[in-house]
């Protein structure tokens, strides 16, 4: 389980994060759900160990490895898709397994035919799903992914979510997911966090239990 | 062949009639060679000085100044940009021997070098010294504009740091490289040049193009003129060529 207690962050003179406290279950997704600018983002990089906190602590998982999908894909512009992936691989497995688990990735994210493209010739969703082969190539515990579908036309964004469900199915890990869409947070999440405010606040925890009553959901969610 | 290929041709060949007719337009209203050679007589010296040995003995030695002059600034130049892109410390402290190194007029260098060193060493210097600051200057700003979000990927994925530094900052750089390269090696002939006019080491284009002002052969210093452009030309297709095999065995 990963726990943030008592957790506060400033930027400037812009409190985000004051005495904040969460929890994500093990092998679980769980969806920070909010408006844009409450502090989404903060939360997931402290996960990451990119940002520093102020105060509180950070509880993270024993020998926790992070994975990260990122708003914007976060490709080399000079290497082909294989090469990106094999990028974050390089220092993890031997040349062989990493040839058979990339190409294995590649094809989950059905991108085999563009394997040795690069970026700027591929679509912003084909260049998305990049980004999430190579997360989950690498053998994270961790995976957190920030708006990953953001941007993206209807039928790319149900092409993400069903190469991520596939690949979640096939390799299960601890999952932060935020988002500001409601279908996607009820479509893919166990627990869902509403945040709001400024500095960030949990304001309703729903479980996946719950999910029965969407409509109920989605009304109260659209109130926030 | 195309139409626009034989367009593109014709084009081109216009252009250069059209100076050298204005050329020669100059040279006739002028009518005096010593100020300015009409275009026959310099193309004349040139063809003249194509079947002397030492012209070709001269060529390659000046060439060879010129390269390590300029391979010498390219290899302290990015090893240092590079170091003094990502540190903020290593940055204010070599930039204002840059500065400096950038406003110190070539003369007072080229004199200053020819005390220090023999005469066949100093238009390498006084290279290096011209050309090093460009590549430095541009090598950082490469670093510099290195993007922050594929850094941020970097550390979330754990990359070596010499692998950043192969991988993400080289290539982040490079446009940034090349074209401080291409300005350098252009700097490098004109500056070798200069220091040989005043260093004069066997051997080298700048002896030639001291002869022809003592000796007033104005013919032969437009003749030397036309090699060195040619030369660095030359030079600046081998790099482009360089360049190309580089990205194509990447």
């Amino acid at each position: 389980m990963i726990e943030l207690k008592n957790v506060s962050k400033t930027y400037d003179n812009l409190q985000v994060l004051k005495n904040f406290n969460i929890k994500f279950e093990d092998n679980m997704i769980t969806c920070l759900f909010g408006p844009s600018g409450v502090g989404k983002t903060t939360i997931a990089n402290i996960v990451a160990k990119l940002i520093a906190v102020e105060s509180g602590s950070v509880i993270s998982l024993e020998n926790a490895v992070f994975s990260y999908v990122f708003q914007e894909p976060r490709l080399l512009e000079w290497y082909c898709v294989y090469d990106n992936i094999d990028f974050v691989l390089k220092d993890v497995y031997a040349p062989e397994k990493r040839k058979i688990i990339i190409n294995n990735y590649i094809d989950m994210v059905e991108l085999t035919d563009y394997k040795d493209y690069k970026p700027r010739a591929l679509s912003g969703g084909m260049a998305q799903r990049v980004s999430l082969a190579r997360a989950f190539a690498y053998p994270s515990n961790v995976l957190i992914m920030d708006e990953p579908f953001k941007g993206l036309d209807m039928k790319l964004k149900q092409e993400m979510i069903s190469s991520f469900k596939k690949l979640f199915n096939e390799s299960k890990r601890t999952v932060l997911f935020i988002t500001h869409d409601i279908d996607e947070a009820i479509l893919l999440s166990d627990t869902i966090y509403i945040i709001k405010d400024r500095p960030a606040e949990v304001v309703k925890t729903i479980n996946k239990d719950s999910y029965a009553q969407i409509d109920e959901i989605k009304k109260e969610l659209l109130t926030f | 062949m195309k139409i626009s290929t034989i367009q593109s041709k014709y084009k081109k060949l216009f252009i250069i009639l059209f100076w050298i007719s204005i050329w020669e337009i100059f040279a006739l209203i002028i009518n005096r060679e010593i100020y300015l050679p009409s275009p026959f007589a310099t193309i004349k010296s040139l063809y003249e000085l194509l079947f002397i040995k030492e012209t070709y003995i001269t060529i390659l030695y000046s060439s060879y100044r010129t390269i390590c002059g300029f391979l010498i600034s390219c290899i302290i130049g990015i090893t240092l940009g590079y170091f003094c892109g990502i540190n903020e410390f290593m940055y204010d402290l070599f930039n204002p021997l840059i500065s400096v190194m950038r406003t110190v007029p070539v003369m007072s260098i080229i004199i200053i070098a020819l005390m220090w060193f023999k005469d066949t060493d100093v238009p390498i210097f006084v290279a290096f010294l011209m050309c090093f600051p460009l590549i430095w200057t541009n090598t950082v700003a490469g670093i510099k504009n290195t993007d922050i979000k594929i850094l941020q990927m970097c550390k979330v994925y754990n990359i070596k740091k010499m692998r950043i530094i192969k991988s993400v900052y080289l290539y982040s750089a490079l446009p940034y490289i090349k074209a401080g390269m291409f300005s350098a090696l252009g700097i490098g002939w004109k500056v070798t040049s200069a220091a040989e006019v005043l260093s004069l080491p066997k051997y080298s284009i700048g002896g030639f193009l001291y002869d022809s002002k003592v000796y007033l052969e104005i013919p032969d210093l437009f003749a030397w003129t036309i090699i060195i452009v040619i030369l660095s030309f030359l030079f600046e297709k081998i790099l482009k060529v360089i360049f190309n095999i580089g990205v194509s065995h990447d």
